[in-house]
């Protein structure tokens, strides 16, 4: 289980100005406490192209956004994602939800086919990525930002259950 | 109908140090005017994703305006940009749709709903109060100052006629146009 605010301690470490996205059953309570933190401005989107398009214009003009989508989202983000992040070369980290982690065990009784997309999908856009499963993963935001700004193009950090 | 040639001729005379964010078929002439660091071309960057991202721009810089040249197929990529804006108001931005019906850049394949949408209602219909449409050059040399200094978010349309631009070609790729972007507005990269 991974803490909403063991999160934000992790983004407040790395200077994030903004979220920018769509909550969903994963991401509602790291947005929950967000919407209460008055040193990060949660922006919300109507679709999660416009995510990817909103962030890179607040990193052009100097701020430090985040973008939290649900994978679903992202699969529908793909060319925004694409012609801003990723082509203006935007360090950006992207928190997403994993949804359907869990259905890709052998025993799960119905595969959600966006989790089996999910993964591939990171490799085949050339998108670096770690999973936190556990507060003990937090590190992994920090390296995740450390890891944009050497390669200056968007990376992932994925969660595969819900924030608490 | 508006002549987008002569409106973007304006547009330019008129200009100081607002950011344009321009994509499809304005980007090429609205570089032939002016094309310096505060001029983005919005494109190689996903159809329908310029006004959102000029959005991102404005509210990092709330001391600069952004004025955003989107085409009507653009703006359908995207509607849910216009309810984007206005759940979140910004006084710096203006967004300026082009309709003209067509895809022009494309060869003038219609829109879905050439001739039956209107922009200005959609928007309004979004949540956003400070709405206009422009259908000739008298009511443009009238509001040509609004879209400079007029409290924002603005959506101001403009009924334009049919053209013939080809497929936008920016002089340099879109990475270093994003960083000569960001190193004018922040003096980083």
């Amino acid at each position: 289980m991974v803490h909403a605010r063991g999160i934000i301690e992790e983004f407040k470490k790395q200077g994030v100005t903004h979220v920018v996205g769509i909550p969903d059953n994963g991401s509602r309570g790291l947005y929950e406490v967000l919407w209460e933190d008055p040193e990060i401005e949660v922006v919300l989107v109507s679709r999660e192209g416009e995510a990817y398009a909103l962030a890179s214009g607040l990193y052009l003009g100097g701020k430090q956004p985040l973008v939290l989508i649900q994978n679903t989202g992202f699969l529908e983000a793909g060319d925004g994602f694409r012609g801003t992040a990723y082509n203006m070369q935007v360090p950006l980290v992207m928190l997403m939800g994993y949804r359907g982690y869990k259905t890709m065990q052998p025993d799960a009784p119905r595969l959600d086919t966006v989790a089996s997309f999910f993964e591939p999908t990171l490799k085949a856009w050339d998108i670096p990525y770690t999973i936190l499963h556990t507060d003990d993963d937090l590190p992994q935001i920090a390296a995740a930002f450390q890891k944009v700004a050497e390669i200056s193009k968007p990376a992932a950090v994925l969660f595969t259950e819900e924030i608490t | 109908m508006l002549d987008k040639y002569t409106c973007l001729k304006k547009m330019a005379a008129r200009r100081t140090d607002e950011v344009i964010v321009s994509t499809m078929s304005v980007a090429m002439p609205w570089a032939e005017l002016s094309d310096g660091p505060l001029d983005f071309a919005s494109v190689e960057s996903g159809m329908g994703h310029a006004a959102d991202f000029a959005y991102g721009l404005a509210m990092a810089r709330p001391e600069r305006r952004v004025i955003t040249l989107n085409g009507d197929g653009s703006t359908l990529m995207c509607l849910g940009t216009l309810v984007t804006m206005a759940q979140r108001p910004l006084p710096n931005f203006t967004l300026v749709i082009t309709d003209n019906g067509t895809y022009e850049v494309t060869g003038n394949q219609p829109v879905p709903g050439a001739g039956l949408t209107d922009y200005a209602a959609i928007a309004r219909g979004a949540g956003l109060q400070r709405v206009h449409t422009i259908e000739d050059e008298e009511q443009f040399d009238q509001m040509l100052p609004l879209h400079f200094e007029g409290e924002g978010p603005l959506v101001i349309v403009w009924k334009i006629e049919r053209g013939n631009e080809p497929v936008p070609k920016p002089a340099l790729p879109i990475h270093e146009r994003a960083h000569r972007l960001r190193q004018t507005l922040v003096g980083t990269d």
